[in-house]
This record gives C-alpha cells, structure tokens and sequence, in this order.
C-alpha cells in the first residue's frame, strides 16, 4: 500500500503524496518531539524531515526495507544532524536545571510531587510525564532514539537496527541501558525530593 | 559484570535476555534461569528493576498531538499549494491581515535597505536639497493647500506663468542687446591698435613644450623655398644671355 503510494508520488500525483504527509506527519512529529524536547523544534523538524523525503522519494528501495522503516531512518539523521548542530547538552546536566522551552517552569525535581507513593502511580500526572520527558532529554542521543523508537512508537528490534543501523545486539543494549538510565534519572531525583 | 556466573547463567547472557525478558517474549528454562539469575547476582537484579521502571516511565508517555497546520505547511513547503498561514487557520484571517502581511513582505526588503546609513544619509541630504531649492523659488509648502485645483483657475495661473516668463526673456533680450551696442560703439570709438610683435622660434617652442591639451600640434602654413636659409640651386642676373643648346654642350 505505501509502495503503491510511493509510486504515485514519483509519477507526480499530488495527492498521493498528500495521503503520505496525513499518514505519517503524526508519528514522525512524536519522534521529533521525543527526541528534540519542544514543541517548536519538532515542528520545524517535522517539516525539514518531509522536505527531504520529498526530495529523496526516489531513493526509496521496496526491497530493503518497509516505507515505514526508511522515513524513521529519514526523521533520525535528521534528528542527528539536529543534535549535531545544537550541539546540545547531554546527561551529564543536572536535573534541577529548568529547560529552555520552559523557562518559567519548576525544575524537574520540583516538578517531581513529594508524596511518596509508589512511581507507577505518579506518572499519571501531567507533572510527572512532563519530568519523564525531560529525564529523557537528558539521555545520550543513541540511547534516546533506541528507547523512543522502541517504547514509544513499539517498532521491533529488526526495524530499529535497520533504521540505525547497527546490529540487533547492540539495539537491545542500548534499549537496555536507555531505559535504565532514564530510572536511575528520576529515581535520583526522587531521592533528592524526599 | 561478564564473566560472573550464578545459577549456570552468565551475566552477559542475563543483559542478551534482558530485552525478551521485559516484553514478555521470554519463556521456559531461559525464563527461570533468568529470573533466578536475578534474584542472586547484585549487578543483574538491579539492573533487571531499573530497565523495568524506565521502561514504566516511557509507556506513561502518551502521543502528543502535532499543530494543526502542520500538514498544511508540510505541502506548502513541498508542493505550493497550501495557502493557509503558518500558525492560525485561515477562518482566522481577515483579508487586512492578509494584506499587511503582503505589505510587510515586499516592503521588509526596502526599509532594511533604507535602514543602512549611507542610504539614509542620502536620503537626508535629497530632502535637504529639495527643501533649500523650494525655499529658494519661493515656494511654500504651506501654502499648497491652498492653490486652487479648479480647471479655470489651473488655466488662469498657466497663463500668468506664461506671461511671466515672457515678459522676463524680453528684458533679459533688451539688456543683452544694449550691451552690445555699446560694445560695437566702443570698437568703433577706439584708435587702432598696433599688431602684437611675432613670436620668435625659441618662444614657440616654449609654448609648444607647456603644452598640456593632448591636442596635436597644428601644421605651419609656411612656404618653405622662401626662407633665407634654403638652398639656392641657380641665380639668374635681371638680364640673361641667350645660349643655346649646342654652345652648352660645346663647353661641357
């Protein structure tokens, strides 16, 4: 169905490459927005990534891989030339810095609420999912885009290795010590609140 | 971490299963030794809690809705055809807002240009000139709104103009022509001057080395066989003998 798509893209049909845009501009926003931290870059991400798809189209290959595959391998260079650019700052920041896109906001560990029940609870408040994400901000980017491919938008190891492009292995690592670390991050925190 | 062995499982293989352990996928004899591994090893078991927590912490993530007009600027920027504005929907336009936002966009170039200093300098110094050169002519910009737009006004004040005019160039001509009357009569009243001596060649010379136009020396309008210094091929006395031809050769 996407192969079909493309092919209509290619031969010039407008709205075939509409329907790609509708399809795919919601997952590939989440990626950005996941991966870069605010709202206005992932926009601005978002629309560089289909740009360059547009452009690329052609170099889609059916036979190496998905549609879906190729435009997350699409959205992280991106991503990476992004990172690589903003040169932004990396876990070794502390967590009780404020981000930027939030300048009047609390920092994390305020953000974090000091009633000492258990965290499964606590992530169903908006204050929490925002910590989590900003936790996540402070992740190393391999190990960012490992988990947020894998936890948030549910892609199989063999897909994520094809689209970072690296062996199955090493995605598993990184998923593993992703995850962890983004543990470590909020329990850290949390033990400094309490 | 590798290396270590507790309950006939390593700790590398206990990181390899990790992954298919926390998506369920894992099952059997690997599943108990695994989570026997875990229970025992210090660095395992831990590490098993902690990848399942993030892993807890990420599942609350919920998907975040992209801005509405994001599909729209996506084609805009690929295709062209969208119209509608980068944030705001178009229902939330107006048609002035559109046309100052037109405005601003041609006219941002300009006024960046006329921002810069030389441009404003000239621009000051035109205006100066301008309002000098009006001064001068008497006009006064007050004034204008009250000039008189009507069609007999506008043709009563073109020929007062005019007339204005041609009053000016006929005395402007009477004086002209009595100055050189005057000139004429003075001429005419003057004794003969004598002529102004001939410079001399080492004069001319001179000038001819000051000479700075670039202009190409003119040609001397001389008879050159009438210089004193040319060479004189025969003389003949006022009254010459008659020789003939044969006498000549007879001598030759």
């Amino acid at each position: 169905m996407a192969a079909l798509l493309v092919r209509r893209c290619i031969s010039g049909d407008a709205a075939a490459w509409e329907e790609i845009v509708q399809r795919y501009h919601r997952r590939i926003y989440n990626i950005c927005y996941r991966f870069a931290g605010s709202n206005n870059d992932a926009d601005d991400l978002t629309q560089e990534v289909f740009i360059k798809m547009y452009r690329t189209l052609n170099s889609y290959d059916m036979d190496r891989g998905a549609f879906m595959t190729w435009v997350t391998t699409v959205t992280r260079n991106l991503l990476v030339d992004h990172f690589r650019k903003t040169r932004q700052e990396r876990m070794t920041d502390s967590l009780d810095t404020t981000s930027s896109d939030h300048e009047d906001a609390m920092a994390l560990g305020e953000r974090i609420p000091d009633r000492g029940p258990a965290p499964d609870s606590r992530v169903q408040t908006r204050e929490a999912k925002e910590a989590v994400h900003q936790a996540l901000q402070k992740l190393s980017p391999e190990l960012r885009e490992a988990v947020i491919l894998r936890d948030l938008q549910d892609m199989d190891y063999r897909e994520i290795a094809t689209a970072l492009k690296v062996p199955e292995g090493t995605v598993k690592s990184r998923i593993n010590r992703g995850r962890a670390e983004l543990a470590r991050l909020l329990q850290r925190t949390y033990r400094q609140v309490m | 971490m590798a290396g270590k062995e507790n309950n006939r499982m390593q700790c590398s293989e206990f990181d390899a299963l990790l992954s298919q352990a926390i998506d369920g996928t894992l099952a059997g004899e690997k599943l108990t030794a695994f989570e026997a591994h875990g229970r025992e090893c210090q660095l395992c078991g831990p590490l098993l809690q902690e990848a399942e927590a993030g892993r807890s912490w990420l599942k609350s993530l919920e998907e975040v809705a992209p801005p509405e007009d994001l599909v729209m600027n996506v084609l805009l920027r690929t295709t062209g055809v969208s119209t509608v504005r980068r944030h705001g929907g178009p229902s939330r336009a107006s048609w002035m807002d559109r046309v100052g936002e037109w405005a601003g966009v041609i006219a941002s170039p300009v006024i960046n240009v006329a921002r810069q200093p030389r441009f404003a300098m000239s621009f000051s110094m035109a205006f100066f000139t301008l309002s000098v050169t009006l001064g001068l002519a008497g006009v006064k910009l007050s004034d204008l709104r009250h000039v008189d737009l009507r069609p007999s006004a506008i043709r009563r004040n073109y020929y007062e103009t005019q007339g204005r005019v041609v009053k000016y160039y006929e005395n402007i001509r009477i004086v002209y022509e009595f100055e050189s009357r005057v000139r004429q009569f003075k001429q005419a009243t003057t004794p003969a001057q004598p002529a102004p001596e001939q410079p001399n060649n080492n004069d001319r010379k001179d000038k001819t080395k000051d000479n700075t136009s670039g202009q190409p020396e003119q040609k001397q309008q001389r008879n050159y066989s009438q210089e004193g210094n040319q060479p004189v091929f025969a003389s003949l006395p006022n009254d010459p003998p008659v020789v003939n031809g044969a006498t000549y050769r007879r001598f030759v």
